[in-house]
């Protein structure tokens, strides 16, 4: 459990301390708090937009971020070295695998919490009806007290971290991550103060399916990124990711389709828990799936 | 006698390209024996097969034919694994983990509970000179402040059988001395170590038995002490001896033993008058 533990926390360390990391959760979680502030695109239904842009922040800046960590957590390791110097030691090659794929989906669940943080918060300022103008300015952009607890605390997030680097030689990318998930729930709660309107708590099991879809993608990436190039990897899972969309191998794939659960709550509607729970299920059977292909593969792979 | 700690027979090894054409035969056909508490050299020119060698010790790379044991057991064995340490030829080092958390990293790696190892990475902090960087990214690190840290990492398990491929590449004179010093004192506690090196006088120092590859064969094995003495001739040292003394002396050996003599001075080996004069200008 401790070699397991080692490599998880290095690769979800690694993963949040790239430059990218902190750059896709920022484009990520100001893209949430922002998009929906456009009157425009209210389509007369509050908190709908925010919706389906925290939805869709998860899967394109999140599966963009996640997989391009296992690669690099993976192919480059195997490439440059240090997974040489690791698998010297007396760690089995599964270990290693699972290790390195369970620490990029730590990062990756961080991720998800700093958008499903925003997503809450510009679902409550939406139903609170701070954002719109109603004065007829279709793009006008209003600055209530929702917008700017989003993007002010996640902007303060990032010169917290800052900061942090310069005093204390924290490491800036991880601080910022850190910080900037952190801060979602604080600004939902300070809004919470000031209005207190129900929170959409339901939207977050459909979230969490979405997720295991782009775990899938990511335990692909990684057992993809064990015998190619990552350049080629990232070539094939673009590819893949496009197939799930249209033409999904249920068996090896997620169906993009089946995990994007948000439709169910237009108009007012909810996810089932059935379906929930049978989705979520068949993900984390995909997940296993890529995880034992990926360790078999490692167990044949020459280490040069 | 004991069981070797490393046996090596009739080692090879054949790279392939993605159709599985052979592409360049590293290894071929390699018998070597490692006992317990020996200092071995692998020398060799590039290309020769030593850290392909090294590798399949290793267990990252298998082996086209022959056999290797470890500890009595095939490579890829944990148990055999896990009594040993490996520097690599690069200090291959994730860059955003401090000097701290790397030795910690490679505890965890080796199973070592929490305490010992914060002990432990302490300790060996201490040993290798970095306390002072300790808690520094080491994607700052020079290159030989990252061999330090790497060579800390090999040690943390505290392995009975060190590998060490070019230990001291990139190292300072004074840091090469501190690191063929460090392999003596391991081989005094009954360390053994397998190490491959292209600077010969490094190998000629430290190690008590030496293997020559060329070409993936062994060109050469054995003792060192008995493969470089030449035991048909003798040299001697007298102290104090002028120039015109020792002449007179060679003279009337040459004169005796009806063979030509040659004398010479004795000169300083440049490591130890460079150390010497850092020290004095550090005072």
């Amino acid at each position: 459990m401790r070699r397991f533990w080692a490599l998880a926390r290095s690769a979800a360390l690694e993963a949040l301390a790239e430059p990218l990391s902190a750059i896709l959760f920022l484009i990520a979680l100001l893209a949430v708090h922002l998009l929906p502030v456009f009157h425009l695109h209210q389509f007369g239904e509050p908190g709908r937009l925010s919706r389906e842009c925290g939805f869709s922040a998860l899967l394109m800046f999140g599966l963009a971020f996640a997989t391009a960590a296992a690669v690099h957590s993976i192919g480059r390791e195997l490439e440059s070295g240090t997974a040489a110097a690791a698998l010297a030691r007396p760690v089995p090659r599964a270990l290693f695998f699972c290790a390195k794929v369970s620490g990029v989906l730590l990062a990756f669940v961080l991720f998800m919490l700093a958008v499903a943080g925003a997503m809450l918060l510009s679902v409550v300022t939406a139903q609170m009806g701070r954002m719109a103008t109603a004065h007829g300015d279709a793009l006008a952009l209003t600055w209530g007290p929702g917008l700017a607890a989003g993007v002010g605390g996640t902007l303060l997030a990032f010169t917290l971290a800052a900061l942090g680097n310069w005093f204390l030689r924290t490491r800036f990318c991880v601080g910022a991550c850190l910080l900037m998930t952190a801060v979602q729930p604080l600004a939902l709660v300070s809004m919470l103060f000031l209005n207190r309107s129900p929170v959409p708590w339901s939207l977050l099991p459909a979230l969490g399916v979405l997720a295991i879809a782009c775990a899938v993608f990511v335990a692909m990436a990684g057992a993809f990124a064990v015998c190619l190039k990552p350049a080629v990897v990232a070539a094939l899972l673009t590819v893949v990711v496009l197939l799930s969309f249209v033409c999904p191998l249920r068996a090896v794939m997620p169906d993009i389709n089946r995990f994007w659960l948000v439709d169910a709550f237009a108009g007012g509607g909810a996810a089932q828990m059935a379906d929930l729970a049978s989705t979520a299920c068949a993900g984390v059977l995909l997940v296993a799936f890529w995880f034992v292909v990926g360790s078999a593969l490692l167990a044949r792979r020459e280490i040069p | 006698m004991s069981e070797p700690v490393i046996e090596i027979v009739g080692l090879r090894k054949t790279f392939r390209d993605f159709w599985m054409r052979p592409v360049a035969e590293a290894v071929r056909g390699i018998d070597l024996s490692v006992e317990r508490g020996d200092v071995f050299g692998l020398l060799g020119p590039n290309g020769s097969g030593k850290s392909t060698t090294i590798k399949m010790v290793l267990g990252l790379l298998a082996p086209s034919g022959g056999t290797i044991r470890l500890f009595g057991q095939p490579p890829r064995a944990r148990a055999a694994r896990a009594r040993l340490g490996y520097l690599p030829e690069l200090s291959y080092l994730h860059p955003f983990l401090t000097a701290r958390e790397t030795i910690r990293y490679y505890a965890g790696l080796s199973s070592l509970d929490r305490r010992t190892a914060r002990a432990r990475t302490a300790e060996l902090l201490a040993r290798v000179g970095l306390e002072s960087v300790a808690d520094r990214a080491v994607g700052g690190f020079s290159k030989g402040m990252a061999r330090r840290v790497a060579l800390a990492a090999a040690l943390v398990s505290n392995p009975e059988l060190l590998i060490l491929d070019e230990p001291t590449s990139g190292l300072d004179p004074i840091g090469t001395r501190d690191v063929k010093e460090l392999i003596r004192t391991l081989a005094k506690d009954g360390v053994t170590v397998l190490m491959t090196s292209h600077l010969l006088a490094d190998t000629e120092d430290v190690c008590t038995k030496i293997a020559i590859l060329s070409q993936g064969r062994v060109a050469a094995c054995g003792r060192t002490a008995d493969l470089l003495t030449r035991t048909q001739d003798a040299r001697f040292t007298v102290e104090g001896l002028a120039e015109d003394e020792a002449r007179a002396l060679a003279d009337e050996l040459s004169r005796r033993y009806g063979k030509p003599v040659a004398f010479d001075h004795p000169s300083v080996p440049l490591e130890k008058f460079f150390a010497e004069a850092v020290g004095a200008a550090r005072g």
